[in-house]
């Protein structure tokens, strides 16, 4: 005999606002719009009322409370204080954590579901420095599942037949979020499920349902000044050691790489394998005579050569990743130089206004994101290129 | 001597260096081919423990979950923090567990290091393959101890048992921000790839000589540092561990579908010098032609 008790407990979508002194950080508005979208689907198909709630952590936020409504939040819950000015990550988890079991809060945003409410069906967090770590501890105070970078979600009643959870049974599991994490290959989508165990030995419930989500790939929704919701303000219960975490300054830095300043970006990937400390010298050259900035893909960034110490932690470093794990950049010039073309990098240079790739492979994916394919090993193909580009630079200097 | 116990959390990872990494002809891991060694960030985390060790004489415990042969990754962590005491958390119920399961089994297990009460706990920023960062805090979070996340740099004030700490913050549209922070411990660190410890002292450089011939000789028998754990030894519940106490599973693996093309690419002979050339006069054009410096 198996319950099924989530039905009656969970309601609505929670989404984690995250912001620097008021202003949103643009992932908070495509999580509220994937959001916004899934409820709707969520509604018609389930003939329900479940909301998109955005909590929001800060002082002087009150505006911002406004805007997250016209972003597609049905209601926002906030907490303001002068202590969550910036975000820390004890205070922060105890908070949202308060507010996704309290009952009061749903009394007046959904007043239907008050009842039965113990959590909310799922949560969505932003997959960057703060809410990566954000959603870990949430979710561990609130002893339920989390997967991270997801790019892709769908809602679905699956049936499933799991030797833990269903102990081998098929059950039906409704309004199951599909959780897509593309691997760090680029190559392949991994669904995560976050499921109660309803095998009698081991029963418990998981909710919410819960994620991290990547900056970048969800769209916004327009703004529609038009629209209204509910504001909630909860009163934080906090003890003092929860305050012991001192912020003791903030600077501002610019990294040392700025792809933003240069008309034109040059990557390499695994490409440079064979000869690597050449190839990235013959890189740096082309960079040079172009007055390039260099990227990398992610592989590059775990430094699987074997080069000189200065090479790796100048170019083999997070910072210079161009894709979804790192930078997206749009220079009006972007050469790939021997990358393959993974999902995760496309995304962070597909709005490049001009591409070239080199590459050996014709049929490597890079060349459906290329304006110009120059078929060849790098080794060969760069250093023409930086012979013709020598060449034609001192024919102008010549003509002027 | 002030004593300060440290723990650093390791996991044992595909090695992704040329080499040593294999894909299949389809751009995933070959997972069968391809070596385990110390994964990177968890390295780096040794690192942070060992400046620990060098700046204030700290005990370091270092403790992974993992099966038999992650006994290598502890011992690849002891030659670089020269730990006293290895840990290694193994049980075939430990298996399939996601990262809240992982983190029970840590938790437990850092209660039972022999430092007794930790001061600090280290891990790295995540792991390689999985990719999560999620251990970690989670790991922190059961402990009860202040979490700090991508740190850069830090020092203990050993007399407010306070740790201060710098952390980077990346956050989407927005200037990096370098946060300075000041906690009680105990305290959680996950160290940022981009760590870097800096020993300014002749004290400091001499203990650090010092050390590192010491992690050299234990990590030589490193088994005399090494306990090994099963379900039963730590006192886990088989409910909170491996399969049985993870929230979520794998439902399926699929290769991720092609994408229409976005561009029409034409195709350049790279033998051909003459389409080469036009290459280049095509670069200068969407360059603005004044490119060049």
């Amino acid at each position: 005999m198996t319950m099924i008790t989530s039905e009656g407990s969970y309601r609505n979508l929670y989404v984690i606002i995250e912001h620097e002194e008021g202003k949103p950080i643009p992932v908070s508005l495509e999580m509220l719009g994937e959001a916004r979208r899934l409820m709707d689907d969520f509604n018609k198909k389930y003939s329900s009322n479940e909301k998109v709630v955005a909590i929001l952590l800060g002082n002087n936020i009150r505006k911002l409370c406004e805007e997250l409504l016209l972003y597609g939040a049905d209601a926002v819950i906030y907490a303001e204080s002068p202590e969550l000015q910036y975000s820390r990550n004890l205070i922060d988890t105890k908070i949202i954590s308060q507010i996704a079991i309290n009952k009061e809060c749903v009394a007046k945003i959904s007043p239907d579901y008050v009842e039965h409410f113990k959590k909310p069906r799922y949560m969505f967090f932003a997959a960057d420095n703060i809410g990566r770590h954000l959603s870990s501890t949430v979710l561990a105070e609130l002893e339920s599942g989390l997967a991270s970078d997801i790019n892709k979600l769908v809602i679905e009643d699956l049936e499933i037949k799991h030797e833990h959870k269903t102990k081998g049974q098929a059950m039906t599991y409704a309004k199951t979020l599909e959780m897509y994490r593309p691997d760090f290959s680029g190559f392949l989508w991994t669904t995560i499920l976050c499921l109660d165990n309803r095998n009698p030995a081991i029963e418990r419930e998981y909710h919410p349902q819960a994620c991290s989500i990547i900056p970048g790939v969800f769209q916004p929704l327009v703004r529609d000044s038009t629209r209204s919701g509910i504001i909630v303000e909860y009163i934080p219960k906090l003890e003092e050691q929860d305050l012991n975490v001192k912020i003791l300054s903030r600077k501002i830095i610019k990294s040392a790489v700025d792809f933003d300043i240069h008309k034109a970006i040059i990557s390499f990937g695994r490409g440079i394998k064979d000869s690597p400390e050449e190839n990235i010298k013959l890189i740096e050259q082309l960079a040079k005579e172009l007055d390039a900035e260099i990227g990398i893909s992610l592989p590059i960034s775990k430094k699987p050569y074997v080069v000189n110490e200065t090479i790796t932690s100048k170019y083999m470093t997070p910072d210079r990743v161009i894709g979804t794990s790192g930078r997206k950049v749009s220079p009006l010039l972007y050469i790939a130089v021997g990358i393959s073309g993974a999902m995760q990098h496309i995304a962070g240079m597909k709005e490049s206004e001009f591409v070239i790739a080199i590459n050996p492979d014709e049929n490597s994916p890079i060349k459906d994101d290329c304006d110009l394919f120059i078929k060849g090993r790098m080794e060969y193909v760069v250093p023409i290129l930086i012979e013709e580009l020598r060449k034609q630079k001192l024919v102008m200097e010549v003509r002027k | 001597m002030v004593s300060l116990n440290t723990a650093i959390v390791i996991k044992l990872e595909p090695d992704f260096s040329e080499g040593n990494v294999s894909y299949n002809s389809d751009g995933t891991l070959n997972r069968a081919e391809t070596k385990s060694i110390l994964g990177p960030h968890s390295a780096v985390a040794s690192k942070a423990a060992f400046y620990s060790k060098v700046k204030y004489g700290a005990r370091i415990s270092v403790g992974t979950m993992g099966p038999p042969i992650a006994d290598y990754a502890l011992q690849q962590a002891q030659l670089i923090c020269d730990a006293d005491e290895l840990h290694l958390y193994s049980d075939r119920i430990f298996a399939g567990a996601d990262t809240l399961a992982t983190a029970e089994v840590l938790k437990t297990g850092i209660g039972k290091m022999e430092g007794g009460k930790m001061d600090i706990v280290f891990s790295g920023h995540r792991a390689s393959d999985g990719e999560t960062g999620q251990t970690g805090p989670q790991t922190a979070w059961k402990l009860g101890y202040t979490f700090l996340g991508n740190v850069i740099d830090y020092d203990i004030d050993l007399e407010k048992r306070t740790v201060i700490a710098k952390r980077l913050i990346t956050l989407q549209g927005f200037y990096d921000i370098i946060e300075e922070v000041e906690a009680p411990l105990p305290a959680f660190i996950t160290v940022d790839p981009s760590y870097k410890p800096a020993f300014n002292t002749v004290s400091q450089r001499l203990a650090f000589v010092k050390y590192q011939k010491e992690a050299n000789e234990r990590a030589q028998s490193y088994k005399k540092y090494l306990k090994v754990f099963n379900a039963q030894q730590l006192g886990v519940d088989p409910k909170f561990v491996g399969l049985p106490g993870s929230p979520t599973i794998v439902y399926k693996v699929e290769k991720i579908p092609k994408a229409k093309a976005s561009r029409k690419a034409e195709v350049v002979d790279a033998s051909d010098r003459g389409q080469i050339a036009k290459v280049v006069t095509r670069i200068h054009e969407i360059l603005g032609g004044i490119v060049i410096k």
